[in-house]
């Protein structure tokens, strides 16, 4: 047998969900003490529960919501549909939550898994450039600035129950939804942080990601009464100074001298 | 298989006498998450330090801060597990070029990862994956590590790896093949003593006769570790203190290859990080012990 397949033959014996292989004695050396089977066997359960283990490092409260043992049945078949793609192992739960989802769990716990994994994102997402300061403002060229939001800034649409689900609340699982929230995930320092937005704050996020000038990130503030409106377009801006989000203000025209 | 000498890429890691680990004992242990708190309270009491290269690939935040905090006290080794240096997936070319990126700004003193593969179809298996010793892996592995060395522009070292099984068409022994790679490739050795002892009960064979079968210019570092009894075979699982038997192998290493850079893992059931100091500095002590030897002409 070539090397290809050797290798292939062994990823699958290790891999499989379905237990052991036809064949292995075939392939590999075993002894009346350890047979083949059982040899294989060691790799197999090492695969799964080093992947399950991966899993409840990241996703702590969902597992906690869960329970152990739907933790592990969900966990363990999510594994075999959805092999690591990523060199890091923490990186293996990229679809965690949608699997979840297509296993039939309850939409808060889903989206509880959501916010676990936009967690471990910030978590591992290098540093910025540079954290702007509200220094950086040009006051004259503001209207046509631009940002650039740090690496590990995300924006989710939530079930509220998940955020409260998060803080230990798993009682608010059983209660009606109130509907959906706009969540920021970002790393302040070494310090991962999730915080809920009001309906214009998060429109103002969405549209400041998608590149829009100032101008346009504060025209979602339009209740019809002008210093109202730049009041609050500064309150907003102001906290996304404070917290970290900006890497830089960008000016696409060059200073005048 | 080498390419000749005035092709070759300069190998340019830093020598054990720039990196400080030359003339003494150095041992030093691997930097894992649970400790990062009590490192970057107090640092660490250790010759040089080992880093889990994934751990630190591309990332930001307390990882790199500890890692740098600690570099700037010590030497750093890189040591990955997931390049799947025997795996028929074609290298990563997004993982080398951070893996250079990382090794450059932190001024690694080495480079390593482990001879086996463990992907599969474009998927990671996280794992340590032992490989069937024929000529057609060999000449497989020999030409990636090159591939790797180039990429890099520094010599990589590979480590033996622990095993369960053995491939009925391995037509070579696991030193033979170990042996073979590092010197047709150019390589360094990472000898992991742990691991020789695993595979020597695991699979029947003589722990010392697999030592000094060995190289010895190509052995440049050493690692200690624990294993387990799982009942009917010896299990890798890094989860206790290096047995009297590893120490026995360490004290044997220390006559063949001499004092070598040492690194001491643990990683399940992780103890204090007074426990690993203790660890090293037992190591650290046989290991003056060979020195003294040295100097006063004993063999």
């Amino acid at each position: 047998m070539k090397l290809a397949e050797l290798q292939a033959y062994f990823a699958r014996a290790a891999t499989s969900g379905n237990g052991p292989l036809p064949d292995l004695e075939e392939f590999f050396l075993g002894s009346e003490q350890l047979p083949a089977k059982d040899r294989l066997a060691i790799y197999n359960r090492g695969y799964f529960y080093r992947l399950l283990d991966a899993l409840a490092s990241v996703f702590g409260a969902t597992k906690r919501v869960l329970g152990d043992s739907d933790f592990e049945r969900l966990g363990l078949s999510y594994v075999a549909r959805y092999p690591s793609e990523h060199p890091a192992v923490e990186r293996v739960g990229r679809a965690f939550a949608s699997h979840l989802r297509s296993a039939g769990v309850s939409s808060p716990v889903v989206d509880l898994a959501q916010l676990e994994w936009a967690r471990l994102r910030a978590l591992v997402s290098p540093n910025p450039a540079s954290v702007a300061s509200v220094d950086a403002i040009d006051s004259e060229r503001f209207p046509a600035a631009r940002v650039r939001l740090v690496p590990s800034l995300q924006r989710l649409e939530l079930d509220a129950r998940a955020l409260t689900a998060f803080n230990g609340g798993d009682l608010a699982l059983r209660e009606e939804s109130t509907g959906t929230c706009g969540v920021a995930v970002w790393r302040s320092n070494y310090a991962v942080q999730h915080q809920s937005l009001d309906a214009l704050e998060w429109q103002a996020l969405a549209s400041a990601e998608s590149g829009a000038t100032l101008s346009l990130v504060c025209s979602v503030f339009d209740s019809g009464s002008p210093s109202e409106d730049v009041r609050q377009a500064f309150r907003v801006l102001s906290g996304w100074f404070a917290r970290g989000w900006l890497e830089s203000v960008i000016y696409d025209e060059a200073p005048a001298d | 298989m080498r390419r000749a000498a005035d092709q070759e890429p300069a190998l340019n890691e830093p020598s054990l006498a720039e990196a400080g680990l030359d003339g003494a004992a150095r041992v030093g242990f691997g930097l894992r998450v649970p400790h990062y708190d009590a490192i970057l309270g107090r640092g660490l009491r250790a010759d040089f330090a080992e880093a889990i290269s994934e751990n630190f690939l591309g990332r930001g935040g307390r990882a790199f801060s500890v890692l740098s905090r600690v570099r700037s006290d010590m030497p750093v080794a890189l040591h990955g597990v997931s390049l799947s240096i025997g795996g028929m997936d074609p290298l990563s070319e997004s993982y080398l070029a951070e893996l250079s990126e990382l090794a450059k700004r932190i001024g690694a003193f080495s480079v390593s990862d482990h001879l086996s593969f463990g992907t599969f179809g474009g998927h990671y298996g996280h794992d340590l994956w032992p490989l069937p010793y024929t000529e057609e892996a060999l000449s497989h592995v020999v030409e990636r590590v090159q591939q790797v060395q180039d990429r890099l522009g520094r010599r990589l070292l590979l480590e033996n790896v622990s095993s369960y099984v053995q491939y009925r068409a391995s037509a070579l022994t696991e030193w033979e093949f170990l042996t073979e790679v590092v010197t047709r490739a150019d390589a360094g050795l990472l000898l992991d003593l742990n691991n020789v002892f695993v595979n020597a009960v695991n699979h029947g064979f003589s722990a010392s006769q697999y030592l000094r079968a060995l190289p010895k210019e190509r052995v440049q570092q050493i690692h200690l570790a624990g294993h387990s009894d799982a009942g009917g075979y010896l299990l890798d699982d890094h989860g206790s203190a290096v047995s009297a038997a590893v120490w026995r192998m360490y004290e044997e290493s220390l006559e063949l290859f001499g004092a070598l850079p040492t690194i001491v893992e643990w990683d399940e059931r992780l103890p204090e990080l007074s426990v690993l100091e203790a660890e090293a500095d037992q190591a650290r002590a046989l290991s003056n012990r060979r020195l003294s030897a040295e100097v006063e002409g004993k063999p």
